[in-house]
């Protein structure tokens, strides 16, 4: 009993970061019905650089500078990958340019960071705190609340400044939207300059529980999809309980049966998920109209 | 087949069987081979991208268990090559099915998604099941031996070779028969597509598994030519490179896939080589220079458009000199080329040589296949497939409510429609008309209610099924194939009347070609009774809107429906056209087909209808011959606006 809270903890962290990264798809999705396919990658992205910086200064002045570098990130993959696939409609061709911008970023990282994983190291101690027999390292609740901080406040943004009503309107209709005088355009690659923001701080709040390396951000990518899938891709907070879902799976499935497996539950189901109710478990589904 | 292209297929056959003499390099042969091997896959991974339109992330791991099926058969079991290679054909399209069955569900980039994901499964799992694939470790096999002779790398060359050929001429009977026009179909417009009979998710299925298949023959092929697997062969990589293959080479072409897969397996070759690459960015860098102070100086371009091209080729000259080791910015490199490709070169080499021949001389190319049969007037008509038993009411809707959030678009509307009527449906914009065609034909499942059709319950079926019970209908919006010829629109509805397998479509058995035959005769008869037949071979997108909707109502004939539902047949045509679909109806009616229409104009309406139900805010409002209808009190206030009162 005591290993199942024991993994369940651990669990919840590593939804945690999930969360965020389906959240980031979330963003790009509601406005421009578009996925950025390297938004692991902004993740490993985030994480290398922050480990560069970390090299030069503590680990709380290097975050907004990896949240600046997330965001312009993400407006050269809106600008390069997307918004001409947008110009021509063509949804084959994002899908093709934003993988395409994801093995770039992968080699490119792979040629400056090298192929090995490198370790982060950790701002907080890495001595376990102990809750009735429980071990919680410091950090863990540390990606628990930054990955709560950065979702909170995209959604107050969202919610309450006008900027966020644009892209709100934008996502409800985007030609709408455009014919109400909103830049549509700029939303689109804000949204997406957001998206890349939180996927580089889930890197810089993950990299120290994991190791840090080029090929980090494939697999986490994918699996974070599969989170967007299960919380929906339309639905905003539906993404923390697939996070926590997929994460305690992960782990369970890692102890019980080897970590070799580890990934398969996530993947599994996602293609359940698709198979029984593509909208998504917390997601509604929408009646296409002809 | 013109007999230039038959020639032309011999000779590139045998220009093919004699390089292994003019390169005995077992290097080059190696090469050949591989080629070949990624050439029957493509054509296979065509299908998936070019014809149905769909992004398959999935590809390197079904060519992994094709790979691995030979591997495991071979190496645990020593079953031999003759019956190994056909074992990975229906391993790997089992699991092609396994993975399609629930995948295809969705689409675009969902099923990208996913298929990446089954992707990574199976890389784990051949990682992790070490009892039967030696895991990380690999395994290794030798080639076969045949009547006592241990078959060489040139030898094997020759397999392939023949492999690919057969290959080659399988995928091209399928997919110039019914089932490609089917899988085009679906691509251009899946809702048409389904109401008439071919099932979008049935037939991305089929496309998907004949792909796994050939995949899988790709891969068991590839285990005797390496004689050595391991997992990570089948990576992320692999599949970035058989879909920058496939749309490189140009889609929906069975010599793009062979371009595409020469470029692939060269590309590396030439990565490898500083020099040779210096060389060829270089030239590039050149080419696009001068093309771009070409294109300038005859302002065919800007110099806005012109940057981004000259700064990226001048970046790769410069590159070139800069690194001392290629191999490292491979998939950059890669990954330039997508982007490249996409950007500049949307639709492959072959599109852009076919856009250039175009030019010079157009008559050399057909895009479509010319059908000559001219039709007569007994072929129109046909029985339908479910004979009709119903007597009185043809169909009956109970209490139909359908629901779009806090909006009943209809709310509890009973319909019945008698057998062998013209049934009008009227109302104001909005009132529900078209919402309850959607509901009739399955296209929107409704909230609650139930529809009866012929004494079958077909609430909530699917609208390939239903169309399949013989409900045929027309679009608001017209819905058809516009890639395709008006002949093939047709002949997709007609596609019911295909039975034979598909065995009977690769070796084209008399069976095939005599409903072919049937089928083309009909199609031609459906045009010459709507008269379009003389624009039979015109691509449909092509025709005037007037004409594209007479269309349509030829291609729902096609269906042999008991029941056949027009929606606003008269709208985009001149009065004499119309005058001339009236007496269509007329001759539809006649035929013992009954037809529910929605029209605005009135004298169509009043003219033909036998009984016309009105619709008003999702509700029926009145129901009678159109003469009392016209009259009643309700139907004038809904339309006009009349007061409370006297409403």
């Amino acid at each position: 009993m005591e290993i199942l809270a024991q993994l369940i903890v651990s669990g919840i962290a590593l939804g945690m970061i999930y969360a965020v990264i389906a959240f980031g798809y979330q963003l790009t999705f509601a406005t421009s019905s578009t996925l950025n396919f390297g938004q692991g990658e902004a993740l490993m992205l985030g994480a290398l650089v922050g480990l560069t910086l970390v090299g030069h200064m503590s680990y709380w002045l290097m975050i907004p500078l990896v949240l600046v570098f997330g965001a312009l990130q993400g407006v050269f993959v809106e600008r390069v990958a997307v918004l001409p696939a947008l110009k021509t409609k063509s949804e084959f061709g994002w899908i093709m340019t934003t993988i395409s911008l994801a093995i770039i970023f992968k080699n490119v990282a792979e040629n400056i960071w090298g192929h090995d994983d490198l370790t982060f190291p950790s701002p907080l101690p890495t001595e376990p705190l102990q809750f009735y027999g429980i071990r919680v390292l410091p950090m863990e609740i540390l990606v628990v609340l930054g990955a709560l901080a950065i979702m909170i406040a995209v959604e107050i943004f969202n919610r309450k400044s006008i900027y966020g009503k644009a892209v709100v309107a934008t996502s409800n209709d985007r030609d709408a939207a455009g014919l109400m005088g909103i830049n549509t355009g700029v939303v689109i690659t804000f949204s997406y300059a957001l998206s890349s923001m939180t996927a580089a701080f889930a890197g810089v709040l993950v990299a120290p529980l994991t190791l840090t390396g080029a090929t980090m951000g494939v697999v986490l990518g994918l699996k974070a999809f599969a989170v967007a899938i299960i919380g929906g891709l339309n639905s905003g907070m539906g993404v923390i309980g697939g996070g926590l879902l997929l994460g305690i799976a992960e782990t369970t499935t890692g102890y019980y049966i080897s970590t070799g497996y580890k990934d398969v539950p996530g993947l599994l189901l996602l293609l359940l998920v698709l198979a029984i109710k593509p909208a998504g478990m917390f997601g509604k589904s929408v009646i296409k109209k002809v | 087949m013109s007999l230039i292209k038959k020639i032309s297929i011999v000779l590139a056959i045998l220009i093919a069987a004699v390089l292994p003499a003019i390169w005995p390099n077992p290097y080059y042969v190696h090469l050949m081979v591989i080629i070949g091997i990624y050439a029957i896959l493509l054509l296979g991974l065509d299908i998936v991208v070019g014809y149905v339109g769909e992004v398959s992330l999935g590809h390197a791991a079904l060519f992994g268990i094709g790979s691995y099926t030979v591997g495991v058969l071979n190496f645990q079991l020593g079953v031999p090559f003759l019956l190994a290679i056909p074992a990975s054909i229906v391993v790997t399209a089992f699991f092609g099915a396994l993975l399609a069955l629930p995948a295809l569900r969705v689409n675009g980039p969902y099923l990208a998604m996913v298929t990446l994901a089954f992707g990574t499964i199976i890389q784990i799992l051949i990682n992790e099941m070490t009892f039967l694939t030696n895991g990380p470790m690999g395994l290794s096999i030798r080639k076969p031996v045949f009547f006592g002779h241990q078959i060489s790398g040139a030898d094997y060359y020759y397999i392939v070779l023949l492999a690919l050929v057969l290959t080659l001429f399988v995928v091209q009977r399928i997919l110039k028969s019914h089932l490609g026009r089917a899988f085009e179909a679906l691509h251009d417009s899946p809702i048409a597509s389904d109401c008439m009979g071919v099932s979008v998710y049935g037939y991305k299925v089929y496309a998907f598994v004949l792909s796994a298949g050939i995949a899988g023959l790709a891969g068991g092929l590839f285990t005797y030519s390496e004689e050595y697997i391991s997992p990570n062969t089948y990576n992320f990589e692999l599949t970035i490179l058989f879909l920058l293959a496939v749309i490189m080479g140009g889609r929906k072409t069975r010599i793009g896939p062979l371009l595409g897969a020469i470029i692939i397996v060269m590309l590396p070759n030439v990565l490898s080589d500083i020099e040779l690459f210096r060389t060829i960015a270089d030239g590039i860098a050149a080419i696009t220079v001068v093309y771009a102070v070409y294109a300038v100086a005859v302002s065919q371009r800007t110099v806005k458009q012109l940057v981004l091209p000259l700064i990226v080729t001048l970046g790769l000259a410069i590159s070139g000199y800069v690194m001392e080791n290629i191999t490292d910015q491979r998939l950059t490199i890669f990954g330039v080329m997508i982007l490249f490709v996409v950007y500049y070169l949307p639709n492959g080499i072959m599109e852009f040589l076919r856009g250039i021949v175009l030019k010079i001389r157009p008559q050399w190319i057909h895009r479509h296949e010319l059908i000559s049969e001219h039709g007569d007037k007994q072929h129109v008509w046909s029985v339908p497939d479910h004979p009709v038993s119903a007597r009185g009411y043809l169909l009956e809707a109970r209490n139909i409510v359908m629901q779009f959030g806090g909006l009943k678009a209809l709310n509890g509307v009973n319909l019945q429609i008698a057998k062998g009527t013209v049934h009008g449906l009227i109302g104001p914009n909005g009132s529900g008309k078209s919402t309850m065609m959607n509901v009739l034909t399955g296209i929107y499942k409704p909230t609650s209610g139930e529809i009866e059709f012929n004494n079958k319950n077909i609430t909530g079926a699917t609208p390939a099924s239903i169309a399949g019970e013989g409900i045929a209908r027309t679009f608001q919006n017209v819905q058809l194939f516009g890639e395709m010829t008006a002949i093939e629109n047709v002949l997709v509805g007609l596609h019911h009347t295909y039975r034979h397998s598909l065995l009977d479509v690769v070796f084209h058995t008399p069976r095939c070609r005599k409903e072919k035959h049937a089928a083309r005769v009909r199609a031609a008869s459906l045009l010459r009774f709507v008269g379009l037949i003389d624009l039979a071979n015109e691509e449909a997108r092509n025709l005037p809107y007037g004409k594209q909707r007479l269309l349509e109502i030829a291609r729902a004939l096609a269906l042999n429906p008991s029941l056949l539902l027009l929606d606003e047949p008269a709208a985009g045509l001149t009065a004499p056209d119309i005058r001339e679909l009236i007496a269509m109806i007329n001759k539809i009616r006649g035929h013992g087909i009954t037809v529910i229409l929605i029209e605005h104009h009135m004298d169509v309406v009043m003219s033909i209808c036998d009984t016309v139900t009105v619709l008003d805010f999702g509700q029926k409002i009145a129901e009678g011959t159109p003469a009392n209808v016209q009259s009643d009190e309700k139907v004038i206030g809904a339309y006009l606006g009349g007061s409370v009162q006297t409403a």
